[in-house]
């Protein structure tokens, strides 16, 4: 049901070349603030944590709140010296935790 | 997904290969395409999407419907002059639960401290300096029509959105307008409002998501065998090629259902005939096909055929309901996007566009909504804002009404899917 998370990463560097990274996840980033037909809350679901690691090392994360809109998107960069894999996670209010994994080659 | 591609050409291949199903036809071929002739194409009866204005306006005009009150012949005299509350008549002028305030077509000098008035209707700040009597002022609010026929206000008097006490009220209140209005900034005069313009790049997926329809879902619905076991890719295997124009050719009249004919009714009608799958309009698979289908044909040029004597006439008819009055606020398209009418103003901080170029990117991603409109679901939110009944998406009338639309884009080029707010 989760859409794939949109991830673009070049594929080489040179090294010690500062990449730019972009992210967009499909989420509908319910607020917890919102009223359904019947008055009732909607319950919130949002993700709540970001992470991207460089080959196990932490590379940027980011808490996320609730007033941020549907489908987050992050663009930012990274310094890479060697050849690696990114894995990128989404932490979601209820606990499940979306991952993806890009590689470059850096020469 | 791989998998489901291989049993889906597997299954084209046995029923091409047994000779029980229709045969493989380009989009393009002079063959009558497989479409299923009867039926709906969308819910009967149709029901509003549950999020949106639930509100009844059965006693006003549809697109197929003439049931508004009649316009009245002559001003109606008043018994005694009018006793308003100016205080009252400015809170009315700014009440958004009016069909949208007054402040939304004029400029009204301080009225409701507003923020980015609208200038469909005149510049009212200095009405009261007019010495216009009572019975005109009262008049013009009440229905406008009896001094001008081709006026663009909405009759609140005769459609019961302002009683005529509220109408007292208003008209005390335009006495009170003596002064040029003052703007807060350049912005906040409709004059001077630079027109929104889309720099965005709508077919990047990271920008708008109506462009994953084009990445993952339609291709994946386009290799999905249905309930008879055959699947888009069976007849159409690169789709790329086979539709590289055909969306800029669409609407067109089709004999066969006596009415013009849509991508999106055509999506249902074609797979029902085909692959057996109920991909009803206004259904997801439905829209992401649309986008896609639209997708392919990128870069061509609008060109449908307004030429055909049936074509003509339908082209004849989307014009008339163009300029059809429809609901309680009682507007016709070219009231708002009409060239000399509301095209390029402003309604409150909204820009109205005009006509031509309107389609051109139709399915659209809605910023505001997180969704993708097509067409036809835009038709019934136009309906839906001025206070009348929508029709079902397959209505005949939309159809009329979007091969008039589509034709007024002859010569653009398909720019599918757009984003807009």
């Amino acid at each position: 049901m989760a859409e794939k998370p949109r991830i673009k990463v070049p594929k080489e560097a040179k090294k010690g070349e500062v990449v730019e990274i972009k992210t967009l996840l499909a989420h509908p980033m319910e607020s917890g603030l919102r009223k359904n037909e019947a008055g009732a809350l909607v319950p919130r679901k949002i993700i709540n944590r970001f992470t991207c690691e460089f080959n196990g090392t932490l590379a940027f994360a980011c808490a996320l709140e609730p007033a941020i809109a549907a489908n987050p998107y992050f663009q930012f960069t990274v310094r890479v010296e060697e050849s690696g894999t990114f894995r990128f996670t989404w932490i979601d209010d209820d606990g499940t935790a979306i991952t993806a994994d890009e590689s470059i080659t850096v020469s | 997904m791989r998998s489901a591609a291989l049993v889906a050409m597997l299954a084209a291949a046995v029923a091409a290969g047994l000779g029980v199903y229709v045969s493989p036809v380009s989009a393009q071929s002079a063959a009558p395409v497989p479409l299923a002739i009867d039926g709906d194409a969308s819910a009967r009866p149709w029901h509003r999407y549950h999020e949106w204005p639930q509100r009844d306006s059965a006693r006003f005009n549809t697109l197929a419907t003439l049931t508004s009150p009649p316009a009245p012949t002559a001003p109606r005299k008043l018994a005694r002059p009018i006793a308003g509350d100016p205080a009252l008549g400015a809170k009315l002028a700014a009440d958004r639960a009016r069909g949208g305030s007054c402040l939304a077509c004029h400029v009204m000098g301080p009225a409701g401290g507003a923020d980015l008035p609208g200038n469909v209707g005149p510049d009212l700040s200095e009405i009261g300096n007019a010495k216009l009597d009572d019975e005109t002022l009262f008049n013009f609010i009440y229905d406008a029509r009896v001094y001008n026929p081709d006026t663009l206000m909405p009759p609140w008097g005769t459609h019961g959105i302002f009683s005529d006490e509220e109408i007292g009220h208003l008209v005390a209140f335009l006495k009170t307008l003596k002064a040029p209005a003052r703007f807060k900034s350049e912005l906040d005069d409709p004059a001077k409002r630079p027109p929104p313009v889309e720099k965005r790049d709508n077919l990047d997926s990271m920008l708008n998501p109506a462009m994953w329809a084009v990445d993952e879902k339609a291709p994946a619905l386009w290799t999905e065998p249905g309930p008879k076991g055959a699947a888009c890719a069976g007849c159409h295997r690169d789709a790329a090629q086979a539709f590289k124009t055909w969306a800029a050719t669409m609407p067109r009249w089709e004999p066969r259902l006596g009415k013009v004919l849509g991508i999106e009714e055509f999506v249902t009608r074609h797979a029902q005939a085909t692959t057996g799958h109920a991909w009803p309009i206004e259904s997801a698979e439905n829209v992401g096909l649309a986008v896609y289908l639209r997708f392919l044909a990128n870069g061509s040029t609008i060109a449908v055929d307004q030429e055909s004597a049936p074509a003509k006439a339908a082209y004849e008819r989307g014009e008339a309901l163009a300029h059809h009055k429809v609901g309680q606020l009682n507007f016709a398209c070219v009231d708002c996007h009409g060239a000399g009418r509301g095209a390029g103003k402003w309604i409150r901080g909204q820009w109205l566009g005009q006509m031509r170029g309107a389609l051109d990117h139709y399915p659209t991603w809605r910023t505001s909504l997180q969704a993708t409109w097509d067409v036809r679901k835009r038709f019934q939110w136009c309906q839906v804002a001025v206070w009348a009944n929508e029709l079902p998406p397959d209505a005949k009338e939309y159809a009329d009404l979007e091969l008039y639309l589509a034709a007024q884009s002859n010569g653009l080029k398909l720019n599918v899917p757009g984003i807009r707010h």
